[in-house]
């Protein structure tokens, strides 16, 4: 397979809108990256430039040490896969899926023992003979990528492959791209705007925002140890909870309500005494307790776990969700007090994360 | 790969591969056939035509073209029957040099208190070269797909899809 490298990746169009700013990233061969990020952040315009489909303004781009900066779409040996599926409605399955090899004039022959081994790989063989029309959605998608798979690519891109399928189908075909990045070993990359995706496929993730890349690592090191607010609160669902506190000795006193540092917590805001920060905590790191009160104002069961929404000392204004494990019944006015198990320090200025290593 | 092996490929091919080849041929059948049809009554002299053969023959084109392009589509899928129906149209174009083009051609009528040839030479062999290209390849074409056709079932047999 292959190792892509993009370096001081910059896109420009043409009316001086700068879409990419400085993208960094070694692929490495068999990797699964997944670029994430909201709408607009500038993923499928890397991949695209990527693959070919937009030139890149700046930067290099290089392919097993080979630079194709320049090279087109045609000679870079990467195969797309798109959203839309791209299917030719008027051909079967079978003559999609070999349709790139035929125009390669590869020995007819050769191509149907790809196409039949893309077809068993993805659980095809028995739609062969029918059009795209009468396929579902996961099953056009899978058709899609089969067309990939017969071309042997060193890399595989996908842009958005699941945003037009439903929830169940969604989640069907997530499990089965993971299963063929696996059975395949091949380097791919993978644009999405589902976190939970990212999470669950990826090998290491790129957070992109506003054209910069926020943080590149592993789903746990994005979860974890987010570098900044963006990150935390763009990965994790519900998202992370902020809250403006001064840090004060031993404690971070917010708006009506108090939390205690332990020694570690304490080491790594020592810098920060007297000065305001921003405390984030997941849903799922608040349990109840004693520390924030708080007036629920949502309570939604979720079976496993409850999410339970509220305001800090009821005011409107400091919103916090936590996800309680087990089913609760909280009625709306209801009090409640929480503490946090695991907290987040991001500096108020730069909103990048706080870190002070260990003690 | 051993040529073996690459017969039976070609073979299992022609499960997900439509017989375009003689779904080809059809077509090349129907288009020697209008084209002998367009050329047919360009000898329309005096009243040579006007009898009841003109009707017939207009009627038996129509079911010509519809005949031959359904089978074009189902040749397509090698169904085994629409050969035999190739076979007959095939065989129907080249009994059809007998009706019109040997008849009119050297026949003469009357135009102006004048006699005049209907059929020439040169539009006789025309027509005849028209309907010979087309009665080959509906031929060709069955022949095709009877003989894909039963590979083919051979094949599925083979492989336990087909009983």
């Amino acid at each position: 397979m292959a190792e892509l490298s993009l370096q001081h990746i910059d896109k420009i169009y043409d009316n001086n809108v700068q879409a990419v700013f400085d993208f960094n990233l070694d692929v490495k061969d068999g990797e699964l990256i997944v670029l994430v990020g909201p709408s607009g952040c500038g993923k499928s315009t890397t991949l695209r430039m990527v693959a070919g489909l937009e030139d890149i303004s700046n930067g290099k781009l290089l392919l097993d040490g080979k630079d194709i900066t320049n090279a087109p779409a045609k000679d870079r040996d990467m195969a797309m896969v798109f959203q839309s599926y791209a299917l030719y409605g008027h051909m079967t399955i079978y003559e999609n899926m070999a349709f790139s090899l035929t125009l390669r004039k590869e020995n007819p022959n050769v191509i149907h023992k790809k196409v039949l081994a893309a077809a068993e790989v993805l659980g095809l063989t028995s739609q062969l003979n029918k059009k795209p029309a009468q396929l579902s959605g996961g099953q056009r998608q899978r058709v899609a990528m089969g067309r990939s798979i017969v071309r042997n690519p060193k890399v595989f891109l996908f842009d958005e492959p699941l945003s037009n399928l439903d929830a169940k189908l969604r989640g069907a075909t997530r499990r089965e791209i993971l299963l063929l990045h696996k059975r395949l070993q091949a380097t791919m990359m993978y644009v999405t705007h589902d976190q939970t995706e990212a999470l669950t496929l990826a090998d290491r993730i790129v957070c992109m925002s506003m054209g910069h890349v926020q943080q590149v690592g592993t789903p746990l090191e994005l979860y974890d140890s987010p570098n900044n607010i963006f990150v935390a609160s763009f990965i994790g669902l519900p998202p992370m909870n902020f809250f403006d506190v001064r840090v004060d000795g031993d404690k971070l006193s917010g708006n009506g309500f108090q939390v205690s540092l332990n020694d570690e917590e304490k080491y790594t805001l020592a810098a920060y005494q007297g000065r305001e920060i921003v405390l984030g905590t997941r849903p799922e790191n608040i349990v109840i307790g004693k520390d924030v009160p708080a007036v629920v104002t949502m309570n939604e069961n979720l079976g496993m776990n409850t999410l339970v929404h509220g305001n800090i000392n009821g005011d409107p204004s400091v919103k916090v969700t936590a996800k309680i494990k087990g089913w609760t019944d909280y009625k709306n006015s209801d009090n409640v007090s929480f503490e946090f198990t695991r907290k987040h320090f991001f500096d108020k200025e730069t909103t990048n994360a706080i870190r002070g290593g260990q003690l | 790969m051993t040529t073996q092996d690459e017969k039976l490929i070609a073979r299992d091919r022609m499960r997900y591969i439509k017989n375009t080849q003689s779904a080809n041929l059809c077509y090349l059948g129907i288009l020697f056939n209008v084209l002998y049809f367009v050329n047919i009554y360009k000898s329309d002299v005096g009243t040579y035509y006007y009898n009841v053969l003109i009707g017939v023959s207009i009627v038996y084109n129509l079911l010509f073209l519809l005949a031959a392009f359904l089978a074009s589509e189902s040749v397509k899928s090698y169904v085994k029957n629409y050969s035999y129906a190739l076979f007959f149209l095939g065989i129907m174009q080249f009994v059809r040099i007998l009706i019109i083009p040997m008849r009119a051609h050297g026949a003469t009528t009357i135009v102006n208190n004048e006699t005049v040839k209907v059929m020439g030479n040169g539009q006789f062999f025309t027509c005849v070269i028209y309907l010979v290209i087309s009665g080959l390849a509906l031929l060709a074409a069955g022949y095709i797909n009877l003989k894909k056709s039963n590979e083919l079932t051979a094949h599925l047999k083979e492989i336990g899809e087909v009983a």
